[in-house]
């Protein structure tokens, strides 16, 4: 398959017009005046844009809930029995289909991350999944991406409300840090024994029995988070939220954090370049919460001309998350920083290399996978664009006029 | 007084886009024309900008929803409460009416929450100014479908189905025609006066066509009230309206005072959100069909309004049309085109200057707001 004379913007900030040579659900060649091959299928896409497929970084596509489900219930992605379950995974509220319904392809997706919500202080893994199929298994990109945290007013409205903790942000930030801080002291049965056997090596005596250690998956699973193997993703909804965060994981060396929310920055807050510590905006999509109108996209656009990773698409609990999220996060960020493939970065290559999957998506290269959007126009620029094809690897998931899905 | 010079005016009414100069006294617009003298007034230079009327929001709850602390928009202890009106459930202190304006939003319609079949009377209410309250009532405000359901399901009260639902809406109706009646007949006679009925007294200019019914209807909610609108010959506005390219033969009903679409704030999902068609917006254009969107702030954001019109365009409206959207027909439609909804002389100094057009450009940034004539946020300063 050969896509022609398109204007492809590679997501990493050049555009240039190319042919895109597509095969085994990979880009094979970008170049210029490649020639069909004899029974080859070939895209004429002169005047057209060709872009990545958008990675919405933080979603809940795929996740079932009170809206979707017989029976009320929650999302699935939002354990709300204890607000501390680190030890949870989200790939296992992924239903393939539940994404698939959504036709997201018509909309410029190709792949998303699925957290837990931001109702648990600790949630559990962050996963990554392709936008259209149905076994999660086939559709997934990486799981163990990250751990996601929260230390958003909407626990003491999950809980507090229940008249269970917490209830304030004293409870939050103390139990914010003292999980980490066990985690830290934490040792496996496995350690322990091998700590008691080296003891005993030492001290030239026979080895112990096993001493009776109980396994804790919660600390295991922060441990992950404190030695820096798991990114820390942590929900915050306004400038004191942050600024305690990084107090709190300032003494783990490691420690990998990633802010997610943005609420409350100023533009001011140079650190976040210096410690390296992506951000992932949210676009104001449950707005009826109050904290949420503080999102100042001009400081953001700020910080991220001063150099911070600014990742587009943090809407990862909302029920009510839009399918045109990308695109109005996309047009928020156009209307600060006119500049139409640093924006587009941010939707594409930046949330990819985020959720770490920038080997496999979120940019034009050969040798990734074929998530590519066909637009008429540019969509940074202009409402006017539409979708012509999208492609997600390597196959058509939305062609224009194709019917669009109800339920 | 001053004049705003060179811009591209969106008029917006009978003088198309034109390229002009736009003079402003007394908080009214007091001519339109090229080479306007500036002698003894200020200028305000819009070369190479869009001169745009201020935006009509035609279905909002902002100053009314501010947060949990703050819900003074639903009462959701009967289902029928039309004597309520939301002007006392306004603050008009609100933060929101600044997120507001700094989307160039000048007029909000705003309307009681739906969680009642017939909610109260809706009033269109300006973003600041001296004198904010444009229209008063500007409609009775009723709702259909999940909300009412899902609000008194759980109290043992109805309605519990869209069956009762009808039916409630029905008979409040026909007991405003019969109260009107009573008093109509009753004349100058005090003692043939049926009881003072606060209810049925805001639903007489309902029955009178002097206000629409406005209602949240989605989908086959649609056709039930339009048979209830023929019924009682009345206006109705048919709001939120996802799932209206279904009907668009139907909707050109004379009783149709207008469709006002949105918000488009979200997935696909079982029942009401069961289909999402930001496309007929252009549908419904095409066929003469007055639409407008809306934000219904803050239940979604205020910049939605730009992204309504931002899908519609995408769909394949005209960028214009889609500008009418929230200005002129969202006029019209919320009944208040005698002052607001666009540039034209005698009307209120209403307007917004953006950079580029916002119904086309993703990037159009709002430069300046007036609001009487009074500028009240500028970009910068």
């Amino acid at each position: 398959m050969l896509i022609k004379n398109g204007r492809v913007h590679d997501g990493l900030g050049t555009v240039s017009v190319r042919d895109i040579r597509i095969g085994d659900g990979l880009i094979q060649t970008i170049g210029e005046d490649l020639s069909a091959a004899a029974d080859e299928e070939v895209f004429d896409a002169a005047g057209m844009e060709i872009l990545p497929g958008f990675v919405h970084a933080l979603s809940s596509w795929g996740v079932n809930g009170s809206t979707t489900e017989i029976r009320p219930s929650s999302e699935d992605n939002s354990e709300k029995s204890n607000p501390i379950t680190p030890e949870l995974d989200a790939f296992y509220a992924f239903n393939g289909r539940a994404a698939t319904a959504q036709q997201l392809g018509a909309f410029g997706l190709t792949s998303c991350g699925v957290a837990p919500a931001d109702t648990n202080l600790f949630g559990g893994r962050i996963a990554a999944f392709t936008v259209d199929g149905v076994n999660p298994y086939k559709m997934c990109l990486k799981r163990d991406i990250g751990m996601m945290a929260s230390v958003g007013g909407q626990l003491k409205r999950v809980y507090g409300e229940r008249s269970m903790a917490p209830q304030t942000r004293m409870w939050i930030f103390t139990n914010f840090a003292l999980q980490l801080k066990l985690a830290q002291d934490y040792k496996s049965p496995e350690e322990l024994e091998k700590q008691a056997a080296e003891k005993a090596a030492a001290a030239g005596t026979p080895a112990p029995a096993a001493p009776p250690a109980k396994r804790d998956e919660k600390m295991e699973a922060l441990r992950e988070v404190v030695d820096g193997r798991l990114p820390l993703f942590v929900y915050c909804d306004d400038l004191a939220a942050i600024e305690r965060v990084r107090e709190i994981v300032s003494v783990y060396p490691k420690l990998r954090l990633v802010l997610v929310g943005g609420y409350g920055l100023t533009g001011e807050e140079d650190w976040l370049i210096r410690e390296n510590i992506p951000l992932v905006v949210r676009q104001a999509s449950c707005p009826l919460d109050k904290e949420e109108m503080a999102l100042d996209m001009a400081a953001i656009a700020k910080l991220a001309e001063k150099g911070a990773q600014v990742i587009l698409g943090g809407s990862h609990s909302a029920v009510f998350a839009p399918r045109e999220d990308m695109l109005w996060s996309g047009a928020e960020m156009m209307r600060q920083l006119h500049d139409s493939e640093k924006v587009l970065s941010m939707l594409t290559s930046a949330p990819a290399k985020l959720l770490g999957i920038d080997g496999v998506t979120g940019s034009l290269r050969e040798g990734l996978r074929a998530d590519l959007v066909i637009w008429s126009a540019d969509p940074m620029e202009t409402y006017q664009a539409h979708i012509v094809r999208t492609y997600m690897g390597g196959e058509i998931i939305y062609r224009e006029g194709d019917a669009m899905r109800c339920m | 007084m001053y004049v705003i010079k060179n811009g591209t005016l969106y008029t917006m009414d009978d003088a198309g886009v034109i390229q002009a100069d736009l003079r402003v006294e007394n908080g009214k617009i007091t001519e339109i024309g090229a080479g306007l003298s500036t002698e003894g007034a200020d200028v305000i230079d819009a070369a190479g900008k869009c001169v745009v009327p201020g935006f009509v929001d035609a279905h909002s709850h902002i100053g009314g929803l501010d947060d949990a602390r703050h819900e003074d928009l639903n009462e959701i202890t009967n289902p029928l409460t039309p004597e309520l009106d939301a002007r006392y459930g306004i603050n008009p202190a609100s933060e929101a009416f600044a997120c507001a304006i700094r989307q160039g939003i000048t007029t909000s319609c705003l309307a009681p929450g739906s969680a009642n079949v017939v909610c109260g009377w809706v009033m269109a209410y300006k973003s600041a100014g001296k004198d904010r309250v444009l229209k008063s009532p500007a409609a009775m405000k009723a709702a259909m479908g999940i909300n009412p359901k899902g609000c008194y399901s759980g109290k043992n009260m109805a309605p519990m189905t869209r069956m009762a639902i009808a039916n409630i809406m029905r008979g409040y109706l026909r007991n405003v025609r019969e109260y009107m009646e009573k008093k109509e007949k009753a004349g100058d006679d005090k003692d043939k006066l049926p009881p003072y009925d606060l209810g049925l007294e805001h639903g007489i200019p309902v029955l009178k066509k002097e206000i629409p019914l406005k209602v949240h209807s989605y989908m086959h909610d649609m056709m039930t009230l339009l048979e209830i609108a023929r019924e009682f010959d009345i206006y109705v506005t048919v709001d939120h309206a996802q799932g209206a390219s279904d009907f668009y033969e139907e909707l050109q009903d004379p009783h149709v005072k207008g469709v006002i679409f949105g918000p488009s704030a979200a997935p696909l999902f079982p029942g009401e959100g069961g289909k999402l068609d930001p496309w007929c917006c252009k549908g419904l254009d095409d066929r003469g069909v007055p639409v407008a969107v809306m934000t219904d702030g803050p239940v979604s954001p205020v910049n939605m309004l730009l992204y309504e019109m931002g899908e519609a365009v995408r769909w394949g409206m005209d960028p214009v049309r889609a500008l009418a959207m929230v200005t002129s027909n969202a006029a019209r439609i919320v009944g208040v085109w005698d002052r607001v909804g666009s540039l034209a002389v005698g009307k209120d100094a209403d307007i917004a200057i953006w950079d580029k057009l916002p119904s086309l450009a993703a990037d159009a940034v709002l430069e300046r707001v007036m609001i009487d004539g009074e500028t009240v946020w500028e970009k910068n300063a």
